[in-house]
């Protein structure tokens, strides 16, 4: 079967550098004008040119930070609500239609609430990053608590267990994988609006930069900008994968199956 | 001493009452092995379930040592039929046998020989750093008694615990609640629904009706304190009293009390 299918990492290099290849062909075949898609290697040269400077590092910490602790409080927040609200049933049946009509509106609406807010400081990025990230969060530690499963919990109340010791034994290492999802999913939803904030309100970040490279008329470096917030959200999801696997190790979804 | 008086349990969805146990009044005296047998859909389940506290009871009263039972006793350890959901598959098996044993705040170095001595009770030793799903399932359920065992309980409840496993593994598994009830002197309360188990195990037999439950009959078991697979399987007396229970789950089933005497 894989030799048939080829190496899958082999694979998914030789689909990257056809993808590199055509938009480098592109504009040189004159397909495309290249004042809006230049060729691969005038923004690879563009993206070690930015790699140099102190700006380009700045921009990336900046948008960084911003994920970074949008993305902590929301989990921090995500969880602690989650818990709370799934294991009290009134609790849940009284917020599932408030979760359900907050939860759909677009981050981006809030945009000018933020503005309002914090003008152009990291708080603007923030609310943006925390109210995207905190429902992903939020919906899946709902569902982790739900998957409790009960004949585990009647074993620890029949060893006297107690709320503390049930939620820290029984319920959080269940909604363990959920959480994870969760993570997984708002840490690329983190991203994605740490990025939006700074491209429209004008917060310090990649965002800007990518927005000021674009109006000073730099595309190769535009496209460069572009790139780099790819790799981040690929290496946010990979690093993601790597934490869930290596501290899931015992869940069925991880481990291999053992014939008994 | 466990002692169950007129226990009632009804189940309530919506406009409709179910009635699960109608009048169940039986006793188990210290250092006793009793078998529960009932049709299934008896009902058996939820009455476990109540005496271990788990659920509350529509009426009567359960007490045990004196005390009524309001929520999971101390002293009382279960083992569930689902081993596999019983155990924490995020745990190993020291650390599965070992919680309730944090939980009843006991020392370290106690916690750890009696996480050891109990997995040598059961016969898995070498097994601490394993995980349960890393196990097949008799020997799952044996991490589930080990920990029953270590958490030293005066009274331990069995929820038809080999129902799930092999007819080869069962007869090892209810050697050993022989066994380790012998030695451990604790009161058994067994739940079954195999006729053949609970002749071999018990000391005496409670006959449970169909739902909605009460006590069908009882009998003691007069085979001698030593059993053994082959020879008491094959004795006369078994047979006759394994007859006797298999008449009585008969009438049971039909909802007719027999006038049958053992």
């Amino acid at each position: 079967m894989t030799k048939r299918l080829g190496n899958p990492v082999l694979l998914g290099l030789a689909g990257l550098a056809g993808l590199l290849l055509l938009v480098e062909a592109l504009p040189r075949l004159g397909l495309v004008n290249d004042a809006y898609l230049p060729p691969t290697s005038r923004i690879a040269t563009a993206l070690f040119d930015e790699l140099a400077t102190a700006e380009f590092w700045r921009a990336v910490g900046d948008t960084l930070t911003g994920w970074a602790i949008g993305l902590a409080i929301a989990v921090t927040a995500g969880v602690v609500v989650g818990i709370v609200v799934g294991a009290i049933p009134v609790l849940r049946a009284a917020t599932a239609s408030t979760v359900e009509f907050l939860r759909p509106i677009p981050s981006v609406a809030l945009i000018p609430l933020a503005v309002l807010l914090y003008g152009t400081d990291l708080g603007s990025v923030l609310l943006l990053v925390v109210y995207a990230a905190f429902w992903q969060v939020l919906v899946q530690v709902l569902y982790g608590v739900a998957d409790v499963d009960p004949v585990a919990d009647e074993t620890a109340r029949s060893f006297r267990f107690g709320t503390w010791a049930r939620v820290r034994h029984v319920l959080w290492p269940t909604a363990l994988p959920y959480v994870f999802t969760g993570v997984r999913l708002a840490a690329s939803v983190a991203l994605v609006l740490a990025v939006t904030a700074e491209l429209v309100i004008g917060a310090p970040g990649l965002g800007k930069s990518i927005a000021v490279a674009q109006s000073s008329g730099a595309v190769p470096v535009m496209y460069a900008l572009v790139a780099v917030t790819g790799l981040l959200g690929v290496a946010i999801n990979l690093a993601a994968r790597v934490f869930e696997r290596r501290t899931l190790a015992w869940h069925q979804s991880v481990r291999g199956e053992i014939p008994a | 001493m466990l002692k169950v008086t007129g226990l009632r349990k009804t189940y309530r969805s919506g406009a409709r009452e179910v009635e699960a146990l109608r009048d169940l009044t039986f006793t188990v005296e210290n250092g006793e092995l009793v078998c529960l047998v009932g049709p299934s859909g008896c009902g058996k389940t939820t009455l476990l379930r109540c005496i271990a506290g788990l659920l509350d009871p529509s009426g009567g009263t359960i007490s045990l040592d004196g005390q009524p039972v309001q929520g999971p006793p101390p002293g009382l350890a279960m083992v569930f039929q689902e081993y596999g959901r019983s155990l924490f598959p995020w745990m190993t098996v020291r650390d599965n046998v070992e919680l309730p044993l944090k939980q009843k705040k006991l020392p370290a170095a106690r916690r750890a020989s009696l996480v050891s001595s109990a997995l040598s009770a059961v016969g898995l030793e070498g097994t601490e750093s394993a995980y349960p799903w890393q196990l097949s399932g008799g020997m799952q359920q044996r991490v589930a008694i080990a920990r029953a065992v270590a958490y030293e309980p005066s009274t331990l409840l069995m929820d038809e615990p080999f129902a799930a496993v092999d007819a080869q593994t069962r007869a090892d598994l209810e050697d050993l609640v022989r066994a380790l009830w012998q030695r451990l002197n604790v009161t058994v309360l067994f739940i079954t629904h195999d006729i053949d188990e609970a002749v071999y195990l018990g000391q005496r037999v409670i006959m449970l009706s169909s739902s909605p439950t009460v006590v069908q009959d009882e009998i003691t078991v007069d085979l001698p304190a030593s059993r053994d697979q082959l020879h008491t399987r094959a004795d006369a007396r078994f047979t006759e009293l394994r007859t006797h229970v298999y008449e009585q789950i008969q009438a049971a089933k039909r909802g007719a009390q027999s006038t049958v005497d053992s």
